[in-house]
């Protein structure tokens, strides 16, 4: 195959248009075509999308402001995750947030002090010592400075309801140069290895030499018979539906565990989104919309519900067909890493595109291998929230014994023997966040790395005292998250 | 916790692994946990490994609280900011492999695609070595400590040192003894096993002192007297890959000008290492005795050598590989008791420091034992520094156009390791470059050999093209200016030592030779 100064994207909903739009933002100086086949939407009023901090390198990438952005589409921020126990087990609850734990000690890590120190009767939690978990937990942003920046970490994602969100990433595409062709629904002419046209209801034929698969359903990756591995997770069908809002605005989301699924609550501006996730063998559509309005305690409207078919592609590159976010692989909705994927696949595929060049093989080679990799180790954190989990019910019950990998489960063991982080190529995920993970769950690790003995525990104290004074000092010269939202609506005015 | 004693760690062997290990370990737990004996008989030669090293050594010195001037001083050491590759590739083509960047990452592409774009539109025709301030610094014979301000282009670049090993070794032993290691002249005639588990119990002394401990760290040389004797792990050969057996040391006489890298020729059947010290220069032919006697060989490195020969050239035997693990029971092994790679890329210190850092880690404390866990870590991570260390090594030696020397066809057309031949593969074809988290080497270190055995890429990232062409081109022209104008300033090697840390050590015949 030869140089490839065109690629057609297939799909639907945000990850069409922001694929689309980063593609041709990234492409068009070297003069590659970029086509965005729309099939309908799917996403409803209640559907939202909730972001990891790395997404704003992706939108500054694209030129997507992010006052604009939130503006338009009426989102809100995140500071993380908030994991409530809804199922009577009595575990308690923790904060996966988007911020750094403490800082460094004499040039050594903070964690391992303060493993060593919690074995030694310390009472005070590892949020106390970040400044994203102690804002989020005040009800406040945190806006990083220099002496935040000195002292770590702290980071914040969005969460941005979707309809909205691809309006404006459509409106950010068409403006860059992406040509658009909407239709009702596509037939796919094969080619040798792959595709050569997609066929449109209006009787067009776009050609292409590459085709990228955005649907959620991997429609392309199914239509040249390519494999996907499902994987077992206890939830196969998701609930959206919307409610009203929060009167303060959270600034996390929160994921609460019932005994036969999960309930996410995601604030916006303007609503809660909510998210059930359920098994179907176990709990019918009804009994879910029923246990979703329960333990949310949220009047709920616009609901849906579909189906969740968690899973990688086998080749997320196969023939001249790309698989990006859900075609090339679906996680479990519970971390809300949906667009993470997306975002993964677009930098590694600009990583290796062929625009130039005659072959593709080592770069498919080398994009296969690079998304499996990153992929599998977003599986593992999600693997090690099922089996290290202490909920109570059937759902909680079926995930503890799903089968977890070899490096999961070396991963926990390190940390169980020690609170080290066994360092693993291509995790896409920050070292607190499997902390948060971790020690969230109930890891109490055995023992630390002996060079922490080396430090005096009484100087560690002081140290751990300074931390604590500036964390709370600089978390309350934080604004609330309403009065920062507010700021900036009132911006557009002034 | 008080209730037990100090963990019990026994050194076997005093050469640069077990010394090193010895400071590491001191330098890295609480003195007050651990109680250190070290082992070593006069009446056992050390094979001196490690005259060159790589950066990583400095971060090992720094973290265990080493002086640099006094180190360089007390083991003769030189600066060393790359290796140059002389007839690697073909006779008559060297290159550099430099401890620095190739320029900068612009329009989110990584350097070596800006270059590869401007080579292939024919527009550049700047080698990459060009791009180095590293490279450009060798050139000059220059060195004064990098930069601090990331803007610089001083500060692109990073350095390692060049040393007298039997220097070195007396150094850290000086340094650990007077840090609380306990030193014991003697020969092992009997390792004690516990009955029960098939730890090693303790050590028997010819002078019949027995030594006991919790922890055996078998720094015993290719003898591996612990880990593989005792505990019967065994060995992977990688000699299909890497087919050099035998090296001839010597060392010889100084000579001008004090170049700052060491120079590995290539030569018939394998190739030539020289290392300059402030004393004298350290020489040696590793060879394949597949493809070369021995007679043929002492000759070979008595004609490359520079200055007057000091000794007579010294023969070592080995194979290329490792041992399974690192770790098994209550014994580890560090340096060559754990495996060998020919000193190619100077990488023996690196693994005797990223054994003994990740032990540091992963050693019980006071009061614990030996944990499963942590053995399977250490494993690890033991496999990943030595199986990415080789597939360097093998790069250097494939990618050959020395058609018609046996051993050079022969690695030219042996099958690859998958994982290097899929990374040549794809720099061909798309100028990305290797890049990982764990182990040796950088994405510069790559793009330096790929670039220097004649890997060219075929094409480059369409980000480049974020620059226009003029822009690309008149970017290029500063880069490479700025490092031939700020190279051209550099204090002269020679006299950066001999202001910073001159040494008195002599060079005498009877010296005994090293590898690097």
């Amino acid at each position: 195959m030869s140089a490839v100064r065109d690629i057609t994207l297939l799909g639907r909903d945000a990850p069409l248009w922001l694929a689309a739009a980063a593609l041709r933002r990234a492409l068009a100086p070297a003069g590659v075509t970029v086509r965005a086949v729309a099939l309908p939407d799917e996403d409803g009023p209640a559907d939202l999308y909730p972001t990891l901090p790395a997404i704003e390198a992706l939108h500054n990438q694209i030129g997507i402001d992010e006052a604009a952005l939130l503006r338009g589409v009426r989102g809100a921020f995140t500071l993380g995750q908030n994991f409530v126990d809804a199922s009577g087990a009595g575990q308690a609850p923790f904060l996966h947030s988007y911020g750094a734990f403490g800082t460094g000690i004499n040039g050594g890590d903070f964690f391992p002090h303060w493993v060593k120190a919690r074995r030694h009767g310390l009472g005070v939690g590892l949020d106390d010592f970040s400044l994203t978990a102690t804002a989020a937990h005040n009800g406040r942003l945190f806006l990083p400075d220099e002496a935040s920046e000195i002292y770590g970490r702290s980071d914040y994602g969005y969460h941005l309801p979707a309809a909205a969100y691809a309006k404006s990433l459509k409106a950010i595409a068409q403006h860059l140069g992406v040509e658009i062709f909407e239709t009702a629904s596509v037939a796919v002419e094969r080619s040798d290895d792959g595709i050569a046209a997609l066929l449109l209801d209006d009787g067009s034929r776009v050609e292409s030499a590459l085709f990228a698969d955005l649907t959620r359903e991997g429609l392309l990756r199914e239509a040249i018979g390519s494999a996907f591995e499902a994987w077992a997770m206890p939830g196969d069908r998701m609930l959206t539906a919307l409610a009203p809002r929060f009167a303060a605005l959270p600034v996390y989301a929160e994921i609460r565990a019932g005994t036969d699924g999960w309930t996410g609550l995601f604030p916006s501006l303007t609503h809660t989104h909510v998210v059930h996730v359920f098994s179907s063998a176990a709990t019918s559509d009804e009994a879910a919309l029923q246990a979703a309005a329960t333990i949310s305690g949220l009047t709920l409207e616009a609901t849906t519900i579909r189906a969740l078919v968690p899973g990688v592609a086998s080749a997320p590159w196969a023939g001249n067909v790309i698989g990006l976010g859900e075609a090339a692989c679906s996680f479990d909705p519970i971390h809300g890493l949906g667009l993470h994927g997306l975002q993964l696949g677009i930098v590694h595929l600009l990583g290796v595109y062929p625009a130039e060049g005659g072959s593709h093989a080592a770069r498919r080679a080398e994009y296969n291998r690079i998304m499996r990799s990153h992929f599998a180790r977003v599986a593992d954190f999600q693997a090690a929230h099922h089996a290290l989990q202490n909920y109570a019910g059937p759902f909680w019950d079926a995930a503890r014994v799903l089968p977890v990998s070899d490096e999961l489960a070396h991963m926990i063991d390190v940390f169980r023997a020690r609170g080290e982080l066994a360092p693993q190529e291509d995790e896409s995920l920050p070292p607190d966040s499997w902390r948060a993970l971790f020690t969230g769950h109930g890891i109490v690790p055995e023992s630390w790395r002996p060079a922490v003995d080396r430090v005096p525990p009484d100087e560690v104290k002081v140290h751990f005292r300074k931390m604590l004074g500036f964390v709370r000092e600089q978390v309350l010269r934080q604004p609330t998250h309403d009065a920062y939202l507010a700021r900036i609506l009132q911006r557009a005015h002034g | 916790m008080t209730a037990h004693g100090p963990y019990r760690i026994v050194i076997l062997g005093g050469g640069t692994a077990g010394w090193m290990c010895a400071s590491g370990l001191s330098g890295l737990l609480a003195a007050a946990d651990y109680d250190i004996t070290l082992i070593e008989s006069d009446e056992i030669a050390t094979v001196g490994v490690g005259e060159a090293t790589l950066p990583h050594i400095k971060t090992f010195n720094d973290m265990i609280g080493i002086d640099e001037a006094e180190f360089m001083r007390e083991t003769a050491g030189t600066i060393k900011l790359g290796i140059e590759f002389v007839d690697w590739l073909r006779p008559g083509v060297r290159y550099i492999h430099p401890f620095g960047t190739f320029g900068d990452r612009w329009t989110n592409a990584d350097f070596q695609h800006h270059w590869a774009r401007a080579q292939l539109a024919g527009t550049d025709s700047r080698s990459l070595q060009d791009y180095s301030f590293a490279v450009a610094a060798c050139h000059a014979n220059g060195f004064e400590h990098p930069n601090s301000d990331p803007k610089s282009i001083r500060s692109t670049y990073s350095y390692a040192y060049h040393f007298d090993a039997g220097l070195y070794a007396a150094y850290l032993r000086k340094w650990a003894t007077a840090r609380g290691i306990r030193r014991m002249e003697g020969r092992v005639v009997d390792v004690v096993r516990d009955a029960e588990s098939g730890d090693v119990a303790s050590l028997r002394l010819a002078s019949g002192a027995e030594i006991s401990g919790d922890l055996f760290i078998d720094c015993s040389g290719f003898r591996s007297l612990l880990l593989g004797q005792t505990m019967g792990v065994p060995w992977v050969d990688w000699s299909e890959w890497l087919p050099c057996d035998r090296a001839f040391a010597v060392p010889c006489t100084g000579v001008e000008p004090l170049t700052p890298y060491t120079r590995a020729t290539a030569q018939r059947a394998g190739w030539t290492w020289r290392i300059p010290l402030q004393h004298r220069i350290g020489n040696g032919y590793v060879f394949s005795s597949r493809f070369c006697s021995e007679e043929e060989a002492r000759q070979t490195v008595l004609g490359a050598i520079d200055g007057e020969a000091l000794d007579e050239p010294r023969l070592l035997r080995f194979q290329a590989g490792r041992r399974h693990v690192g770790w098994a029971g209550n014994c580890i092994a560090v340096g060559l008791a754990s495996g060998f790679l020919e000193p190619l890329e100077s990488t023996s210190i690196f693994l005797i420091q990223a054994a003994t850092i990740d032990l540091a880690g992963l050693i019980p404390r006071r009061g614990e034992k030996v944990d499963p866990r942590m053995v399977r870590e250490f494993n690890r991570l033991f496999a990943v520094h030595y199986d990415r260390t080789r597939d360097f090594l093998i790069l250097h030696y494939t990618a050959n156009e020395r058609v018609g020397e046996p051993m050079w066809d022969h690695v030219r057309n042996m099958a690859l390791p998958d994982s290097l031949a899929h990374k040549m593969a794809l720099f061909r074809e798309s100028a990305a470059a290797p890049e990982y988290r764990l182990g040796l080497f950088s994405r510069d270190s790559w793009l330096s050999v790929l670039e220097g055995q004649g890997v060219l890429p075929s094409a480059a990232n369409p980000l480049t093209h974020r620059l226009s062409a003029a822009d690309l081109q008149a970017r290029l022209d500063d880069l490479a200016e700025r490092i031939v104008v700020n190279a051209a300033d550099m204090t002269p090697h020679a006299e950066f030592l001999a202001s910073y840390c001159a040494s008195e050590a002599k060079a005498r015949p009877g010296i005994p030779a090293t590898a690097a």
